[in-house]
């Protein structure tokens, strides 16, 4: 029995607990809550990360260039057949082209560098605009190719860091040499010169630092490896005052190198870039990148500063200069990048596109469709209207719920080891692929059949029976119709899944660079071929930069293909569910 | 249009016609009064299309898919009778060439020597005490290696010793103007194993009009006459699948009567069919166990599993050649079983901790309209491809943790880091321990918080020590088949864990998991018997047996638990 004097203290003890279990509860709530919260964000994050990446890859950067195809270079046999044509030297036209907007350009090596503007593979796409239309021949023709990916990157602002700076004063130009040798009556110099020394000191800051971190390490060693620690230490500090020296330079130039920004200085179609800055900051040296009529007073002039020094990026800038010039005379248009739907995979980014990959799943999604669904329904008919209990169904079960766990990776060796050893079909094929995804995706089309199938309710199946109808009449007439749509949306999702899979496609060699798009057809099912999902990893591994957005692309078009499919899943679920 | 394609049009539309012929002969046998039928006249059409087409269509397929086989089989063997007098002559050249036998003695020498050693260095090893002396045995060991390398380099001789007497009786012969075709039976029958595929491929490759990898005199002659087998096998499997379709178009059309139970045989067939069906679910296990199983035997008969099991070390790129005793790699697995638990480590503290929040907030705090919004978001995060999670670990995460733990302080912070691949599978698993989380605890009955709340206790504490102590086996179930998927993903791993075989357990360095390996060993050129290329069948029987005991222990856990409450 309680005391029941004790009832008012208890009442107080419970009450004065109950602000801290109110508290824990918040916190129980707020930590759920933002559990659910972190997963979404995650998924925005994941999402937005990877449409921000991809946005770049949706235009493109075409040079528009007026061609001259002169029948001897495009026509050999000069009649005009189709393998005449074939032999023409297209390189050649598009060299002769591009060679036409910069006729100053007559170096070897300069002419090597300024053909790298696009790539070689274009000649191709040229041969082809010809064979469509012989009549070009002899022709001006406008031709339209991608620049190359680095200089798209480049032009898309996702580069380099640079900025245009207005200018004051007007600008004197003596000629000294093949040099320029630049004064401006205003202080524009004074600003870059002081850029330049900050720049100078810290690069020296940061050499102090590597010296010292040398000079601890050898304090721990000995022997040859200390010599080598303070000889580096040494190596470091004397380089460090050098360009302490240079950055606190009183008089006489300041040397410009291609590990601080470039400054370019240009006026009309000329491109200057400044080699020195004059200490006292008033007055620069500068080389003609292209074009050298300047007079020698101008006042319409501007600095274009790259941020990025010369060494630490892919373009130099020299090819800068003349796509700033293409850009300038309007032969360079910012397009819609037709290239990565209608193109097959490319060595080049600018050139490569998804129509192989996609033109691989579709065929390998056929081939899962025909078989996993078939036999997964009648596998699923089997276990639940036919099969008798006993440990042979058991089994099969057991089975099935252990095969939809198994990683799918050991799916690919099962594909590798059987189908390609020892039935002997091709590597790299869709009709392997297909097979091996469909073996994959079985489990999921039974599990969904039979949850479908159960939902049937019995007194269908006894009214069937009842009015005379066999098992496989009642179950082919009555249940499986209305079990229909649920199948159907198990069949999509688990199709859908099978496309987003890659790690059993690279064990059967799907994972090759292919250049054509497989056939859509029954001879494409053994042709080499990849899919979108290995197309997603292969490019990710792209050594050039310009294919981390063609990557991104890829997986938006992937994604949009998945969630088109679960969209029509869910339609059809709610277009055709019926409550029992 | 091939004879093969005939023939099938052929069959479909006997097939066709069975269907009507055994209709209508229903239809007539009791004049249009269908009532006394045992079967609807459709069943009876059913069955005789059935038994004209079904036999003779797998007949063909059969043909399509072993022709190849049977026809290269007939040509090698009329191929050798044709080579039978010129091997004839390099037997007796072989017997009389007094290089070769030397060779071959000096070769058998020295493997009698490598055999001695070894023999000697298993007994010193079984030795006990005293006998038992390390120095020695080392000395032996390198010795055993020495001979071993010795008898390679003999076997190599007597082979090109023998390759140059062949090149020699060829040579002979082509002077002699033998006929090509027994050229290139000779070709055919003394090249090596692998240069005798690639000439059968060759061979069939000419015969169906496609492109050879070489092209050649022999080839020709050999590809004509697997052309004629060819035609004749074709020929002969058409007129058999014609006659097959007739005869039983002929006899099931006969059987056709009123008191015919042809539903009855339809039915059964159609069973049958079903049952077939789902054997294809067990066959697809027995697949995957049979050939991991044989392709890890042949592995383990050059590295003995205790080394696979309990080694350090991990090179298989070493690997030359498979009778390359002394190089002949490392394959100590333990450094691929230390990554994958330590990225399945990383994953699981991410995954585990959200995903059960998340679920306890859905099932037991979450409105039906936050719950219906909610819900769906976190499926999409289950629905992205593994791949795209792999590209976001390797730009986005990967990048970003290196720069946050160098601005931390820490030297040598690498982007392919065990965190980067390790937060990002755990976020790949939150959506599947939520919703089986979420399935679990919904599962518990309403009675038992109903309880708790009539105690007094607040929600929090109804949920953390009334309902979550009762969900407990379905969730520690579905955090294991997290655990088995973690185990096995590739991709993420692949693209973000790199490849580096180090033993260690800080998460900031690169590891390297069970499935980059096989990936890394089964992509690019291959040949398939060395061991480099066998490990990797060897680590997927490990992966496979692991994630299986893992399902099989989780499946139980769920099950049992779920008949508690039902």
């Amino acid at each position: 029995m309680t005391d029941t004097a004790d009832i008012p203290k208890l009442r107080q003890a419970i009450s004065d607990h109950l602000p801290r279990r109110y508290r824990a509860e918040m916190r129980f709530r707020v930590a759920g809550l933002s559990a659910v919260g972190l997963a979404v964000a995650i998924l925005v994050l994941l999402v937005g990360s990877i449409v921000m990446q991809a946005i770049p890859a949706f235009t493109v950067n075409q040079l528009v260039l007026p061609v001259r195809l002169e029948s001897d270079l495009v026509d050999p046999q000069g009649d005009g057949s189709e393998a005449s044509l074939r032999r023409g030297s297209y390189g050649r036209v598009l060299q002769e082209a591009v060679r036409e907007q910069f006729p100053g350009v007559r170096d070897r090596r300069q002419l090597r560098t300024l053909f790298t503007l696009y790539t070689a593979l274009n000649s191709t796409r040229l041969m082809d605009e010809v064979l469509a239309d012989p009549g070009l021949v002899g022709e001006t023709h406008t031709f339209r190719m991608p620049i190359a990916d680095d200089l798209d990157l480049y032009l898309k602002g996702r580069l380099v860091q640079d900025r245009t700076l207005e200018t004051a004063g007007r600008l004197t130009v003596a000629e000294a040499g093949r040099d320029f040798e630049l004064t401006s009556s205003a202080a524009d110099f004074e600003g870059l010169r002081d850029t330049v020394s900050n720049l100078l000191r810290a690069e020296a800051a940061s050499l102090d630092t590597r010296a010292e971190q040398a000079r601890n390490r050898a304090e721990g060693q000995t022997g040859e490896d200390r010599e080598d620690s303070l000889y580096e230490a040494g190596r470091l500090s004397a380089d460090a005052d050098a360009l302490r020296a240079e950055a606190e330079l009183e008089s006489g130039w300041v040397e410009l190198s291609d590990t601080l920004p470039s400054i370019l200085v240009e006026t009309g179609e000329t491109h200057l870039r400044l080699t020195a800055l004059s200490a006292d900051g008033r007055s620069a040296r500068a080389e003609s990148l292209l074009g050298d009529e300047t007079g020698s007073e101008l006042a319409d002039w501007s600095l274009y500063v790259i941020d990025t020094p010369e060494a630490r990026r892919r373009v130099s800038d020299q090819l800068i200069v003349w796509t700033r010039a293409l850009v300038d005379r309007g032969l360079v248009s910012l397009d819609f990048n037709t290239a990565l739907f209608a193109n097959a995979d490319s060595r080049e980014p600018e050139l490569a596109g998804v129509k192989g990959a996609l033109f691989g799943s579709i065929l390998t999604m056929l081939i899962t469709l025909t078989l996993s669904v078939p036999v997964g329904v009648f596998t699923a008919l089997y276990l639940e209207e036919y099969a008798p209990k006993n440990r042979f169904t058991d089994l099969i079960e057991v089975n099935i719920n252990n095969l939809a766990a198994v990683p799918s990776i050991v799916f690919g060796l099962l594909g590798l080891a059987v189908f390609i050893n020892s039935f002997g079909l091709p590597r790299s094929a869709p009709l392997v692929g297909g097979l091996v995804l469909s073996l994959m995706t079985l489990p999921t089309v039974i599990i969904a059949t039979r949850a479908a199938l159960k939902a049937v309710p019995v007194s269908i199946r006894q009214a069937a029976l009842a009015v005379g109808a066999s098992k496989t009449q009642t179950v082919f007439h009555h249940v499986l119709p209305l079990a229909a749509p649920g199948i159907l949306t198990g069949s999509i999702i688990g199709l859908a899944q099978a496309m987003g899979e890659t790690a059993p496609l690279l064990m059967i060699g799907m994972v090759a660079f292919i250049a054509d798009a497989p056939t859509l057809g029954l001879e494409g099912l053994t042709q080499p071929a990849t899919v979108m999902p290995v197309q997603v990893f292969l490019w990710s591994d792209g050594a050039e930069r310009a294919f981390e957005a063609r990557t991104a692309a890829a997986i938006l078009v992937l994604l949009a293909l998945m969630i088109g499919f679960n969209a029509l899943a869910i339609y059809l679920r709610r277009r055709f569910e019926r409550r029992w | 249009m091939s004879v093969t394609a005939l023939i099938a049009l052929a069959i479909l539309v006997m097939l066709a016609g069975g269907f009507y012929a055994g209709r209508s002969r229903a239809i007539q046998a009791v004049a249009g009064n269908t009532v006394r039928l045992h079967s609807l006249p459709n069943y009876h059409g059913y069955y005789v299309a059935i038994w004209t087409g079904l036999p003779a269509l797998l007949l063909l397929v059969a043909h399509g898919l072993f022709a190849d086989k049977v026809v290269e089989n007939l040509t090698y063997a009329e191929l050798r009778r044709d080579a039978a007098a010129l091997n004839a002559q390099l037997d007796e050249a072989l017997s009389t060439d007094t290089v070769y036998e030397a060779l071959r003695a000096d070769a058998v020498q020295l493997r009698g020597r490598a055999d001695s050693i070894a023999s000697d260095l298993e007994r010193l090893r079984s030795a006990t005490g005293e006998d038992r002396d390390p120095e020695r045995m080392e000395a032996l060991d390198s010795q055993r290696l020495d001979a071993l390398n010795a008898v390679t380099s003999a076997d190599e001789a007597v082979l090109d010793r023998r390759m140059e007497l062949v090149d020699g009786v060829a040579a002979a012969a082509r002077e002699a103007g033998a006929p090509v075709r027994a050229l290139a039976g000779f070709e055919l029958t003394q090249a090596p194993r692998e240069r005798r595929q690639l000439f059968l491929a060759d061979t069939l490759n000419i015969a169906h009009g496609e492109l050879p990898s070489r092209e050649s005199r022999e080839l020709v002659a050999a590809a004509s006459i697997a052309t004629r087998h060819q035609n004749q096998l074709r020929y002969l499997i058409g007129a058999m699948a014609l006659v097959v379709a007739v005869a039983g178009l002929w006899r099931t059309r006969s059987q056709v009567e009123p008191a015919f139970r042809a539903r009855n045989h339809v039915e059964s067939l159609v069973t049958a069919l079903l049952l077939f069906s789902s054997v294809i679910a067990i066959l697809t296990t027995v697949g995957i166990v049979f050939s991991l199983l044989f392709e890890s035997l042949r592995f383990f008969s050059t590295v003995p599993v205790s080394e696979f099991l309990f080694g350090l070390q991990w090179s298989p790129q070493i690997a030359l050649r498979a009778d390359q005793v002394g190089q002949s790699g490392a394959f100590g697995a333990v450094p691929l079983f230390a990554g994958t638990a330590l990225i399945t480590l990383i994953a699981m503290v991410v995954a585990v901790p959200i995903g059960l929040l998340a679920a306890v907030y859905l099932s037991e705090y979450a409105g039906p309209r936050f719950r219906a919004t909610a819900k769906p978001l976190l499926e999409i995060l289950a629905g992205i491809p593994t791949v795209v999670y792999g590209f976001f670990a390797l730009l986005t995460v990967g990048p970003f943790i290196r720069g946050l733990f160098s601005w931390l302080g820490f030297e040598d912070v690498v982007t392919q880091s065990a965190l980067s691949a390790g937060l990002v599978m755990g976020i790949m698993i939150i959506p599947f321990i939520s919703s089986l989380s979420d399935d679990v605890i919904n599962s518990v009955p309403q009675t038992l918080r109903d309880g708790s709340y009539a105690m007094g206790a607040t929600r929090s504490e109804t949920i953390s020590h009334v309902v979550l102590p009762a969900a407990l086996p379905g969730i520690v179930g579905a955090v294991l088949l997290g655990v088995s998927r973690a185990v096995g993903e590739t991709m993420i791993v692949v693209m973000a864990a790199g490849q580096g075989a180090n033993l260690t357990a800080n998460p900031l360095e690169s590891v390297t998991t069970i499935t980059v390996q096989i990936v890394m060993l089964l992509t690019g050129d291959q040949e398939f018997d060395s061991p480099k290329t066998l490990s990797a069948f060897a680590l997927g029987l490990v992966l496979f047996v692991v994630t299986l005991i893992m399902n099989v222990v989780a499946l139980r856990v769920v099950q049992r638990y779920r008949e508690k409450y039902d």
